[in-house]
């Protein structure tokens, strides 16, 4: 982060279901700037985990246990969880 | 609107669920749907599905839809159990049971539920191919 950029904080990242082949772990924890948003996050995760770029745009996002759109802008504490379209039944 | 929502490892005893089943006197309608696991993936023959949750969020997003089944319909209780881990075929992975005054809204709600469930709850499946033990 160059320090030009303004404060930077730590969000928690959890991938679910095929995501955590894509990306070989359960959660990672990426530092970004203050008033990041969901998609910046997403482009910088890509950086990280290349394989999530194909998924890009039929992946979910939340913050906490609600779903948020990719203009969502991150707080600090704000856990992210990342994950394919839902399958249940 | 009672509700209930059970997300278990265990096998789903379709037995003890209905002999459970509370109705007032104004209820004339108990619909209930079983959801099983087929043989069938695609184009792969497959032993069990191996279903994965985020449990805290399928909770939360259970909460929602049922609060938004309550304002749709008059349903007097649903209850909701979906399996998780190994289900092997032929076996119930989804168990939903819906109270209401009349077939129609019972019909119409389970429909709904479902349909939004699989729209929005974080539930995944991984097909199991070969021994599912």
């Amino acid at each position: 982060m160059k320090p030009d950029e303004g404060a930077a904080m730590d969000i928690k990242v959890n991938f679910f279901s095929y995501f955590r082949d894509l990306t070989g772990c359960a959660e990672t924890v990426e530092q970004v700037p203050d008033n990041t948003t969901l998609g910046e996050l997403y482009a910088a995760l890509i950086l990280k985990f290349p394989k999530l770029a194909a998924m890009e745009k039929s992946t979910l996002m939340a913050v906490g246990v609600d779903y948020q759109p990719r203009g969502y802008r991150l707080k600090s504490g704000d856990e992210v969880s990342l994950f394919p379209p839902v399958q249940g039944g | 609107m009672k509700r209930e929502l059970i997300i278990t490892n265990e096998p789903i005893d379709e037995a003890k669920l209905i002999a459970a089943r509370t109705m007032s006197s104004g209820m004339g309608a108990a619909l209930y749907f079983v959801g099983v696991v087929r043989g069938q993936e695609g184009d792969n023959t497959i032993s069990a599905i191996d279903y994965e949750a985020f449990q805290k969020m399928v909770e939360h997003q259970f909460a929602l839809l049922f609060d938004q089944m309550e304002k749709r319909w008059p349903i007097e209780s649903v209850r909701l159990v979906h399996r998780i881990g190994i289900v092997k075929v032929n076996e119930p992975s989804l168990w939903v049971e819906i109270v209401s005054p009349h077939r129609g809204e019972a019909f119409a709600a389970c429909q709904w539920l479902i349909d939004e469930m699989k729209r929005v709850v974080p539930i995944w499946k991984k097909p199991v191919v070969g021994d599912a033990a």
